[in-house]
């Protein structure tokens, strides 16, 4: 009885001792999980802009809803930061002195977006696309929309968007070139994320993946198919040594738990030779 | 009597188990503490040869230690190592005298590096110096 | 070992060491029904010496620099070889410190050790469970990533409770109105060489008491006869018939040992990111507060006391009151009786009080 006993509370101790450490550790486990890696984009302040067209009817009114789902709105680019004009003062939000805009002409599309991505004016005004520009070719509002600009990706070039103007087949082969880089990318970006979160130092990782990203991105406004092709294939490589220097942290860490897993079971050992030892002596 | 054979089985079981045990927590804390190799490498340096002047000295650092570039009066180029032989202190450039003191122990050597007097029982170390197109390089 | 035996002849010679292990360690008796929970406090002594020496191989390559404190733990954590087994032995081992130490509490508690003639045993065991509060809370400013400082700039944040003294007591413990610089080189030397020294003395009293006053028998199934202990002489607590402390119960403490090793292992090298929330691996910005900043789980149930109160002043004196209360327990609850089956009013607020420390902790954690 009292062997039984004492068996039991031994039994009982080893189990409080686990549950317990492991049970007062798990709480920040979920905490990490539950809590988003990022902060909430940064708030702006209202400006004058939204103030009075919020309020405005129809076509002076819906570009503010528009915009508040944009990836401008998300990076905090507000109204002034392609019309100019003054946000913060009523009277002089609209006047040309202070900068002030308004919206822009056809042709004058192009210029009034590549204030801000100067690259892609380049690649864009290279193009085919560029250079039907006033002659019946698109603008960047053609594909991105105006107001509610997304961010971009391979899902601008579809069929719908892509038949306004001409067959979709040559878009179609660019899209399929550029698709396994987009996913490449994509998932190269997530692992890189992953680490990231939890202490690996990620941060030439993740200006190498920055670098390929933008050269991948002045290929959108080509529409050179061979180009396409030939850029795709060197980003490719790039990207696959990335994809290596990942692999190379994976398997260390891999490694890593296998050395734990031995760590763990020596100890185990370790404690039963103790206790097989300790009951020579009861 | 049986468990005298058991303890002492288990006892040199245990006594393997500890060194192992405390082997393999000692290899990675001795790894931890190595001087690393390859941060303080013996890359080649390149000066500009109007970095400087005739008749003066400058100090660099040199795989991990301390090294002078001197032009003597006469144009020569010697790159040296500027650790004294005699007790490791750092030698110091005379000007006037186109020698180099080291102001531990008053050890003396020329602008070659050989010793002049003093108690420094070797020449400083040379280190290799090519001059070409304006440039020196050493190392 | 007909050497070393010649060595041990030779200082026994000189020191009367075999007097000392027989009085000490083969001669020095435990009661027979000791069980494994006294093996924690053994437990706890290895797990202060792993923080130690853990933390002596960190301070080879941190540097107490708010410019460069977040570059040197990455540098540790991702260039050193092992240097992130190292860091985290010390951040794992930290918690696991306060688990345990929460474990040894726990069955002094249920066990009734803490009482006459063991009140300073408890009072110096509770002083020690703050001082190791302490020495987390500091430790963890010291990666300046953005968990830490804002962690620190919460924790700090309510000694602005206490009437009249709160506001400076918050810049004194800060070295400034808000945490920065100055508070990282406090907080560093605080770590490193206040509190490790004050443990380690605190340790050493609590062990002198210990040894002084005898070790307390076990509530469970005694076999010794109950000898009430008499108020008006010093008496040491022997325990004749008892197993001997070398080797029999040092066998049983290592087991202990052991096993916690394999926990804590299996914890450094499979979960170690349960302490870690992504905003520890970013660098401190004292510019952008990121949400969901909670303090360590231990200090959880404290933190939603606070936020429960509707003033916060009432909040920090109901937890001063509780605190105060569990460290003078022994002078509270007086009675002899010490198995815990026969105390129910005792084992009711106990098994109460856990309870609202877990619920506390779960709703601060959810909250």
């Amino acid at each position: 009885m009292i062997r039984i006993s004492a068996k039991l509370r031994a039994s009982l101790f080893l189990a409080s001792l686990g549950a317990l450490l492991l049970a007062a550790l798990a709480g920040p486990l979920t905490a990490g999980a539950a809590a988003p890696a990022s902060a909430a984009a940064t708030e702006q302040p209202e400006t004058v802009c939204i103030q009075c067209h919020s309020a405005l009817p129809d076509k002076l009114g819906a570009p503010v809803n528009l915009w508040r789902q944009s990836i401008h709105a998300e990076n905090g680019i507000s109204c002034n930061g392609c019309h100019g004009g003054d946000p913060k003062n009523a009277d002089d939000a609209m006047n040309r002195s202070r900068g002030f805009l308004g919206a822009p002409k056809e042709a004058d599309i192009p210029a009034f977006c590549g204030r801000c991505h100067p690259g892609v004016l380049k690649d864009y005004l290279a193009s085919a696309h560029g250079r039907a520009l006033g002659k019946g070719g698109p603008t960047c509002f053609t594909c991105h929309g105006n107001h509610q600009v997304l961010k971009a990706s391979l899902d601008l070039i579809n069929e719908k968007s892509c038949t306004r103007c001409h067959s979709f087949e040559r878009a179609k082969t660019i899209r399929a070139a550029m698709q396994q880089t987009e996913g490449y990318i994509v998932g190269i970006d997530r692992r890189i994320t992953g680490f990231q979160a939890i202490g690996v130092d990620t941060d030439r990782l993740g200006k190498g993946l920055f670098a390929v990203r933008n050269r991948f991105h002045t290929l959108f406004h080509d529409v050179d198919v061979a180009r396409v092709r030939a850029e795709s294939a060197q980003i490719n490589t790039e990207l696959a040594k990335l994809d290596r220097d990942l692999k190379v942290i994976e398997e260390a860490r891999a490694k890593r738990k296998i050395a734990g897993g031995i760590a763990v079971a020596f100890m185990l050992l370790m404690a039963a030779l103790v206790l097989l030892l300790k009951k020579t002596y009861d | 009597m049986e468990n005298d054979g058991r303890r002492k089985f288990l006892g040199v079981c245990l006594a393997g188990a500890t060194t192992v045990a405390v082997a393999a927590a000692a290899y990675p804390v001795l790894q931890y503490l190595a001087p690393r190799s390859g941060a303080q490498g013996a890359d080649k340096l390149v000066f500009a040869t109007t970095d400087i002047p005739e008749g003066e000295a400058k100090f660099f650092e040199y795989a991990g230690a301390a090294a002078v570039l001197v032009k003597t009066k006469s144009g020569n180029i010697a790159a040296l190592s500027a650790v004294c032989t005699h007790l490791g202190c750092i030698v110091q450039w005379e000007k006037d005298k186109q020698d180099f003191i080291c102001p531990c122990h008053g050890g003396l050597y020329s602008a070659e590096g050989a010793v002049t007097g003093g108690p420094p029982p070797k020449p400083l170390a040379k280190i290799p110096v090519s001059v070409a197109e304006g440039k020196i390089t050493v190392g | 070992m007909a050497l070393l035996k010649r060595v041990y002849d030779w200082i026994d010679l000189r020191i009367g060491a075999r007097e000392i292990v027989k009085k000490e360690l083969t001669g020095y008796l435990l009661p027979r029904n000791i069980n494994e929970w006294y093996s924690l406090g053994s437990v706890l002594m290895v797990i202060f010496a792993l923080q130690v020496l853990t933390g002596m191989l960190l301070m080879v390559y941190y540097v107490p620099d708010a410019e460069k404190a977040f570059r040197s733990v990455t540098f540790v954590m991702n260039e050193l070889p092992y240097g992130w087994l190292i860091r985290l032995c010390h951040a794992v081992g930290s918690n696991m410190m306060v688990a345990v130490l929460i474990l040894h509490m726990l069955s002094t508690l249920m066990m009734g050790s803490y009482k006459s003639p063991r009140e300073l045993n408890w009072v110096s065991g509770f002083t020690l469970f703050a001082l190791v509060q302490g020495i987390s809370l500091t430790g963890y400013l010291l990666p300046w990533s953005q968990l830490s400082f804002w962690a620190t700039t919460v924790a700090t944040n309510s000694a602005n409770a206490i009437p009249v003294v709160g506001p400076y007591l918050v810049e004194f413990l800060r070295g400034g109105k808000l945490v920065g610089p100055p508070t990282l080189g406090r907080f560093f030397a605080v770590h490193v060489a206040v509190l490790p020294v004050v443990i380690a003395a605190v340790i050493g009293a609590h062990l002198f008491l210990l040894k002084r006053t005898g070790i307390s028998t076990p509530p469970f199934g005694s076999l010794e006869t109950k000898k009430p202990w008499r108020p008006d002489s010093y008496s040491y607590q022997h325990h004749p018939g008892g197993i001997p402390f070398f080797p029999n119960y040092a066998l049983q403490d290592l087991t202990s040992i052991c096993v916690y090793f394999a926990i804590f292992l299996a914890v450094v090298f499979f979960l170690p990111n349960m302490l870690f929330t992504p905003d520890a691996f970013v660098p401190a910005n004292a510019f952008k507060t990121p949400a969901h900043i909670k303090p360590e789980w231990y200090f959880l149930a404290n933190y939603q006391t606070l936020k429960i109160f509707p003033s916060e002043l009432l909040g920090l004196s109901i937890q001063a009151a509780a605190m105060t209360f569990l460290a003078l327990l022994p002078f509270i609850d007086r009675s002899p009786e010490r198995h815990p089956l026969k105390r129910p009013v005792f084992l009711a607020c106990a098994i109460g009080g856990i309870l609202l420390w877990i619920g506390l902790s779960v709703w601060g954690h959810f909250s």
